[in-house]
């Protein structure tokens, strides 16, 4: 078990491109972090900087008390597992998972008790003497993981070990891992572009864009109190929906915002809730971005009328019956939005409906910096 | 063929060793036997592979000793007895068996034939008297992958790509100096170049993940023929010393994937060295300081969109357009125009190859 500092760590290559900009994070022994983000957002370059496969342009890193900037990988006591591994196809699975430690020279003795471990740890102790295209993609990866538990690391490091398998397999995988972390005790540090992977696995999750960090936080925190529209949006599935509106008060100083055309707009006044919210007011006469998600929009009748704020007339342009839910696709006065509705939802396409906007649920973002103002 | 060349020396040896003598396989199968029936049969023996080549292993009256080449032991023999004759002929034997093995890969070796191949060691006109002797398949499609090995540890990655790619009789791995390892691999006829990627990146991912050696890996094209793997493996080359200039952060680069830095690395230096006076002659590109390189690197990246890279680069968009004039001024080029974006994008490049030096293939 190790914690790790990451300290205003800094990845420039030739040619200027700069690929993490002050990465500054502290993960604490036992941790499961998710680094996620889109591609390119530099989440893989910081997950290789700490495993020493790239040089850290600037700032350190520590892996326990130990600045490990020069450390060489071999030496910081870490185990990687990539999204394309390879196994050895003529080898057992038991000397796949050998083969690192016998050219490392470790005794004959020690790998049995090794290998065997781990097999036991993955649950793949019966299929030690097969090879590997005798075994299933769910058990090859588990083999994967097996080369990386026998060296009995102090911090596990995960790129995207799961992108090659099926959903299906991906999803029982993800439990997998999950198990296995708590079954190891270690440090897992683990990155995927995938946001379920990061919200079903993580205690922390760290969302990345363009080499800098939105946002470090429990999937829980992050889903409700997102840092700016990048992370409110990356985050949920379908995203946050998004309109642009202008925040105002009226002449009894209340704020409300509001949104729409020159020929009709809505208002919403904000709820109490939101108004006590520090340097709210400053952004009144303001552009702002009113973020609302997909299961804060109701179609049903009786929210809509019992509802005395936030009510919006849409079309309905496509609906989704997803089995435990509906989607539907509305749009209204030039913007989209997609709500999150009950499966018995009767709304078809084509109708005209009211929706219901949970507006103690809205988030607020400042237009010019996308960050959160109120959620 | 090991089985006919060891039989071939079984039987010259019954007569001076006058016990039975044989070879058992990594399946415990007797591959050739001074008694001829033995042949085929299993023995029930620890695996070939398990044996110390060092040690002798005695079983059921019989001694094994395991040998094979670099390392790798492939075969036991075995010499009918337990006592002390018994094992001195063992070791004989496995002594002799190595070395016949080693003079008969040498010669026969198809890989030391491809190696000789790509590395332009063998006339034209042998290419295919060889090729036909070793019954070289001459149809099949082909890649050359150069794996090049950045930091190196204990371990030798040349091991561990040849038991990635155990199949003799179709990929070929060879190293031709310390850092670099070349892979023939017989590919599916009309692979995508992605899929040959994905090939290169689990080996990257292997070494990585698994030894924590650093590698790049340049890929050639796909070729049928044996006299164009020499193409496939210069095409492979070429490709990772361009990928050196200009892709500095890929680990993988494909020669069919080279864009406009495949033009530029062609240039001569004298008219690379004309361009740039030509560009930046009412100011010096080195008069650029690195943050406003880093300002128009990132501009380039947000296709000359000057709202998206000021929030991108967390500056005012006012700020932005300052420094962007400030580049006008210096260079007479305004980035905000595609003609003089690409003039300078060109430029950049251009500027990185004549830095970077890099000897021609």
């Amino acid at each position: 078990m190790a914690s790790l500092s990451l300290r205003d760590i800094c990845k420039v290559y030739p040619g200027n491109v700069t690929a993490v900009s002050n990465f500054n994070l502290e993960i604490e022994d036992n941790e499961f972090i998710i680094f996620v983000g889109p591609s390119g957002c530099g989440k893989s370059t910081t997950l290789r900087m700490i495993a020493g496969l790239e040089e850290i342009t600037s700032g350190e890193l520590y892996i326990g008390t130990r600045l490990v900037n020069d450390v060489p990988p071999k030496d910081r006591d870490i185990a990687m597992v990539f999204q394309n591994y390879a196994l050895y196809p003529h080898m057992t699975v038991f000397d796949n998972m050998a083969f690192g430690l016998k050219l490392r020279k470790t005794p004959k003795d020690e790998i049995k008790r090794r290998v065997e471990e781990a097999a036991k740890i993955l649950d793949i102790e019966h299929f030690l003497d097969r090879k590997p295209k005798a075994l299933s993609g769910g058990q090859r990866q588990r083999v994967a993981l097996g080369r990386a538990i026998v060296r009995e690391p102090q911090v596990f490091l995960l790129d995207e070990p799961l992108s090659n398998l099926d959903a299906k397999l991906r999803a029982q995988m993800r439990t997998e891992i999950s198990k296995l972390h708590n079954r190891l005790g270690t440090t897992f540090i683990y990155v995927t572009h995938d946001q379920t992977e990061a919200m079903t696995m993580a205690t922390r999750i760290v969302v990345m864009k363009d080499g800098v960090i939105q946002q470090i936080d429990t999937p829980t925190r992050l889903y409700n109190l997102p840092a700016n529209v990048f992370v409110a949006g990356f985050i949920g599935s379908p995203q946050m929906n998004f309109i642009k509106a202008r925040m105002e008060e009226t002449d009894n100083k209340e704020l409300y915002v509001e949104f729409g055309t020159e020929r009709k707009s809505y208002k919403i006044m904000l709820p109490p809730s939101k108004t006590k919210q520090r340097g709210i007011t400053d952004f009144v006469g303001k552009e702002v971005i009113l973020g609302i998600r997909p299961e804060h929009i109701s179609d049903d009748p009786e929210v809509v009328e019992k509802a005395t704020n936030g009510v919006v007339e849409c079309d309905v342009e496509v609906t989704e019956m997803m089995g435990v839910e509906t989607y539907l696709y509305l749009t209204f006065l030039g913007n989209s939005i997609t709500a999150r509705v009950a499966p018995t939802s009767q709304t078809r396409e084509g109708d005209k409906i009211k929706v219901a906007l949970n507006v103690e649920k809205m988030h607020i973002f400042d237009k010019e910096t996308e960050k959160a103002i109120v959620h | 063929m090991s089985n006919r060349l060891f039989q071939g020396v079984m039987h010259q040896m019954r007569d001076a060793i006058d016990r039975i003598v044989g070879v058992v396989d990594t399946t415990s199968t007797v591959i050739a036997c001074s008694e001829l029936s033995r042949i085929g049969a299993s023995v029930s023996i620890m695996s070939v592979e398990a044996m110390d080549a060092q040690e002798a292993y005695v079983k059921d009256g019989y001694t094994y000793m395991a040998f094979g080449l670099e390392g790798n032991i492939e075969y036991a023999v075995f010499v009918e007895g337990v006592d002390a004759a018994a094992g001195k002929y063992a070791r004989l034997l496995s002594v002799s068996l190595t070395s016949i093995k080693q003079y008969y890969d040498e010669k026969y070796d198809r890989n030391n034939f491809v190696k000789n191949v790509v590395l332009d060691n063998i006339l034209p006109g042998d290419i295919y008297v060889k090729a036909r002797e070793l019954h070289f398949n001459n149809d099949v499609e082909r890649v050359a992958l150069l794996i090049r090995i950045l930091s190196s540890n204990d371990v030798s990655a040349y091991d561990v790509i040849q038991n990635l790619f155990p199949d003799k009789q179709k990929d070929f791995v060879f190293s031709i100096n310390e850092s670099d390892i070349v892979l023939i691999k017989e590919i599916r006829s009309g692979i995508d170049t992605k899929d040959l990627e994905k090939l290169a990146r689990s080996i990257v991912d292997t070494l990585s993940s698994e030894f924590y050696t650093r590698a790049v890996v340049g890929i050639g094209t796909a070729v049928t023929g044996v006299r164009d793997i020499a193409r496939s493996f210069k095409e492979a080359q070429l490709a990772l010393e361009v990928g050196k200039v200009f892709d500095t952060e890929k680990s993988i680069v494909s020669y069919d994937n080279l864009g406009i830095a495949r033009l530029i690395y062609q240039l001569p230096t004298t008219l690379c060295e004309t361009f740039l006076k030509e560009v930046f002659r009412r100011g010096s590109i080195d008069s650029l300081d690195q943050e406003t390189l880093f300002t128009i690197q990132r501009f380039f990246e947000n296709n000359l969109n000057v709202s998206e890279t000021s929030r991108k680069l967390f500056v005012h968009r006012n700020t932005l357009v300052y420094r962007l004039e400030k580049i006008k001024k210096l260079t007479g080029l305004d980035l905000r125009e595609f003609d003089h974006a690409i003039v300078f994008k060109i430029a950049l490049m251009v500027k990185r190859y004549l830095s970077a030096n890099p000897a021609k293939l």
